[in-house]
């Protein structure tokens, strides 16, 4: 599916993308991010259909619900332009963009949920994290920008990419293979959480005493075990402080003192 | 300045809320920065840093997958940083391991209860979309799109009222709990580092790694050595 000519100009496509930064603005139980596509594309309809009917005609149809991750989403916007111009052209029927939207909502969100939320934001949190425990804040500054360059580049990249390729972005999502990706992400970020522990450990050690780094790494492999075995965040967060209070207790009693 | 401090963290924490879901989704709103970013706005940054890692790595789960609903991170990184601040502030100490687990033993609830306002607010938003719809067949397509915007407004009302309401529990709470168990200081310095070491494990799990407890137990156990070698831990 080729397309001869760009039809939007660049300012109005900056519009689109900046818009869609609020995708998830309204989200609700019933369209879900129907309202943030809607808002987000208007721009383009705007352009793309000066008569007042064709554009309300548009504008419904995405209205319908919607939900996928927001930044795959940019992909998908991207590319329901592009059918949208084609519509405006005459050369395509009017429900294309919806089917279009309706093919990749699905595969695209979970690409973006498996990479982004799963992959590379918590390996990013754990890297500031880490980063911050060791080297203090330029390493949290450094970790927040090179995640946001990532990420913004990517948005961007699938919109442009969805705009000028319409289905074929469906191929050059692939053709990243972000699921592989995840799962050395994932790997990766595992192993960040670990160093976060030896740090916490280190840290504990040369504030409050040795016992107390041993027992950051006690609590860090009793967590692990807990949580494997179906235990809740935050419970588990509050008995890890009670389990911090009573081992120094013991400690206190064990050496005679209060 | 007390008030000040109040609509300080209020204003942080609404601000986090935008953009934790509503808006651009950058991880400023993530404990990791919004600890140190709530420290600065009250002028103790070194706090947030000291509070933000364990708080990371403790919601790095936290993540909105589908239509599913993780705790408010936010709301309880801002909470946390803004009470124990204050409490510190209070005590003459600044913010110490024991004001820290004591406050996030009293407020991190606050993330629990955030997410049942994240739920509500999905329904709420649903008059949001209708009214979009009734717009449009009114032939006021601009009023229609912008409805999304409204849909800002209560993540960051909620936000707004609740942080600074967990703060000033703490900032209550906390110093004459202290003050009337000064004996306690020592326990609750083992409490939260008990709470790092599992804040770490929490993390870890939420990569969902096949090679997660290998990996974790072998950087922490290097780590930890080769910090001792260096003469990090005494």
């Amino acid at each position: 599916m080729s397309r001869p000519t760009a039809r939007l100009p660049r300012a109005t496509l900056l519009r689109v993308f900046w818009r869609c930064l609020f995708l998830q603005a309204a989200w609700n139980r019933r369209g879900m991010q129907n309202l943030g596509f809607a808002y987000a594309i208007d721009p383009a309809l705007r352009r793309l259909y000066p008569d007042p009917v064709r554009r309300r005609e548009a504008l419904r149809r995405h209205l319908c619900t919607f939900n996928c991750h927001p930044y795959t989403a940019a992909a998908i916007l991207g590319g329901a332009i592009h059918h949208e111009e084609r519509v405006a052209a005459g050369d395509e029927a009017s429900g294309a963009p919806l089917e279009y939207k309706q093919v990749l909502q699905g595969p695209m969100a979970a690409v973006g949920d498996g990479f982004f939320w799963a992959g590379l934001r918590p390996l990013s949190g754990a890297a500031a994290a880490v980063g911050t425990l060791a080297l203090g804040w330029p390493a949290l500054v450094a970790a927040l920008l090179a995640y946001n360059a990532l990420h913004l580049w990517m948005r961007w990249s699938l919109f442009r990419s969805g705009y000028r390729s319409g289905d074929a972005v469906v191929e050059r999502v692939a053709g990243l293979q972000l699921p592989r990706w995840a799962r050395h992400l994932r790997d990766a970020g595992a192993l960040l959480a670990g160093a976060g522990a030896g740090l916490l450990a280190l840290r504990a050690a040369s504030g409050v005493g040795v016992a107390a780094g041993a027992g950051t790494l006690a609590a860090a492999a009793w967590g692990w075990m807990a949580l494997s075995r179906g235990a809740r965040l935050l419970p588990s967060a509050y008995a890890a402080l009670a389990l911090g209070v009573a081992v120094a207790l013991g400690l206190a009693f064990l050496r005679g003192g209060p | 300045m007390i008030a000040v401090d109040y609509l300080v963290v209020a204003i942080v924490a609404g601000l986090a809320a935008i953009e934790r879901k509503g808006f651009l989704q950058a991880m400023l709103s993530r404990p990791v920065a919004l600890a140190p970013l709530t420290g600065l706005a009250l002028g103790d940054p070194y706090a947030g840093l000291m509070l933000g890692p364990p708080l990371e790595l403790l919601w790095l789960g936290a993540v909105n997958l589908g239509a599913a609903l993780p705790p408010h991170e936010a709301l309880g990184a801002a909470a946390i940083t803004g009470g124990a601040v204050l409490a510190g502030r209070a005590l003459g100490t600044g913010v110490t391991p024991a004001v820290a687990a004591v406050t996030v033993a009293l407020v991190a609830a606050l993330a629990v209860l955030g997410r049942g306002t994240d739920r509500l607010i999905e329904e709420w938003n649903v008059h949001l979309a209708r009214r979009a719809e009734a717009l449009v067949e009114r032939d006021a397509p601009r009023a229609a799109v912008r409805a999304n915007l409204y849909g800002l407004l209560l993540p960051f009302a909620v936000s707004f009222v609740l942080a600074p309401m967990g703060a000033a529990a703490a900032a209550w709470l906390v110093p004459p709990f202290l003050r009337w168990l000064p004996d306690a200081t020592v326990p609750l310095a083992y409490a939260w580092a008990a709470l790092g070491g599992f804040a770490a494990a929490a993390g870890a799990r939420a990569f969902r790694s096949q090679r997660g407890l290998p990996l974790f137990a072998s950087a922490a156990a290097l780590t930890a050595v080769l910090g001792t070698l260096a003469g990090a831990w005494p």
